[in-house]
């Protein structure tokens, strides 16, 4: 089956997420091929597991005042927050025939894309399961699946710099505790890809548009209307709304 | 009476679990950094323990978990059901 490759863009963390969700419908009914997409997130954004609750993950006060956007996601997971200048995201949207049934190992084969990609930057990475990339014990990226209507989607980050103060002050931890003890701890359990080379964040883009499409039949495309008008609403009326905000 | 548990479980995800109770447990909400397939799964678990007595063993706490994953044949990633039960029952302490 020929994948569709929708090239880096840049969006708000509510169009973000709902593109995912509109492009899954699309996928789930045939009306739309295999994709992979890469995205930035701008304004920088917090995004939480769907099973999360925003009250105990988030200082929405900081995020205000930061103008840093909340959202829910789809997937399950943690936390993260989204740096535009820090990190690459991208989601993996397919029938789940496609990938291996067992969850883990369905990990397994995107999580290899992206370790892959490292090493063609001579960065050697290894799949941690459940849902993360480590690079000499430390993590460098996360991921999160979710299946629905015979589909599979994961979308993930590759951490490419790190800004840990904002980080922190982001998610729920007081400002007075964000100490220079727990950046140090931080630092110890994270990494980025510009702690391992230097290379630039679209060079490191490149590498994994190489790394996921090795072996593929793919062209680069884009949204259709019928998803770009699907993902406007589900973005305003879904993603924004207070009912999805505030869920758990 | 409303009471709140939070464990890591080792099954390496954070499970935090929020119980409304009298006698019997009244509100039931379920967060945390797990998965599980279909999501829309854990809205049945919170509300099959609604009208439980609050002393409710944690052997009738899985089971009951287990029914509802089977009848989904849901899949939890980070979390089982005897690790949530397992919260459960320490919020309904």
């Amino acid at each position: 089956m020929k994948w569709r490759v929708l090239g880096l863009e840049t969006h708000d963390a509510y169009f973000n997420m709902a593109l995912d969700e509109a492009i899954s419908k699309r996928v789930i009914e045939g009306s739309s091929p295999p994709t992979i997409r890469f995205y930035n997130w701008s304004p920088n954004a917090v995004s939480i597991g769907y099973f999360q609750s925003i009250k105990d993950e988030v200082n929405l006060e900081v995020c205000k005042e930061l103008g840093v956007d909340c959202i829910r996601r789809w997937t399950g997971g943690g936390a993260v927050y989204h740096d535009f200048d820090g990190e690459i995201t991208y989601s993996v949207i397919a029938p789940a025939s496609m990938f291996p049934k067992n969850i883990i190992e369905s990990y397994g084969v995107i999580c290899g894309w992206l370790v892959k990609g490292l090493e063609s930057l001579g960065i050697e990475a290894e799949f941690r399961p459940v849902n993360d990339i480590l690079v000499k014990g430390k993590k460098i990226s996360g991921s999160a699946q979710t299946r629905r209507g015979g589909i599979l989607l994961q979308h993930g980050t590759l951490l490419y710099g790190l800004d840990l103060k904002t980080m922190f002050s982001v998610l729920n931890v007081s400002r007075q505790k964000i100490t220079n003890k727990m950046i140090k701890s931080a630092e110890e359990r994270v990494t980025c890809v510009g702690m391992h080379c230097n290379r630039g964040k679209m060079e490191v883009y490149d590498s994994l548009v190489n790394a996921f499409t090795e072996g593929k039949d793919y062209e680069f495309g884009t949204c259709s209307i019928d998803e770009l008008a699907r993902a406007k609403e589900l973005a305003e009326h879904k993603y924004r709304s207070n009912e999805w905000m505030f869920l758990r | 009476m409303i009471a709140y548990s939070s464990q890591k479980v080792k099954e390496g995800k954070i499970v935090k679990v929020e119980a409304q109770f009298d006698n019997v447990i009244t509100k039931l909400k379920i967060s945390g950094d797990f998965f599980l397939h279909p999501e829309e799964v854990l809205d049945d678990i919170e509300k099959s323990m609604l009208g439980l007595k609050r002393d409710v063993s944690f052997d009738t706490l899985v089971l009951k978990i287990h029914k509802i994953i089977k009848n989904y044949d849901a899949q939890m990633i980070g979390i089982s059901p005897e690790s949530l039960a397992s919260v459960i029952r320490e919020a309904l302490k």
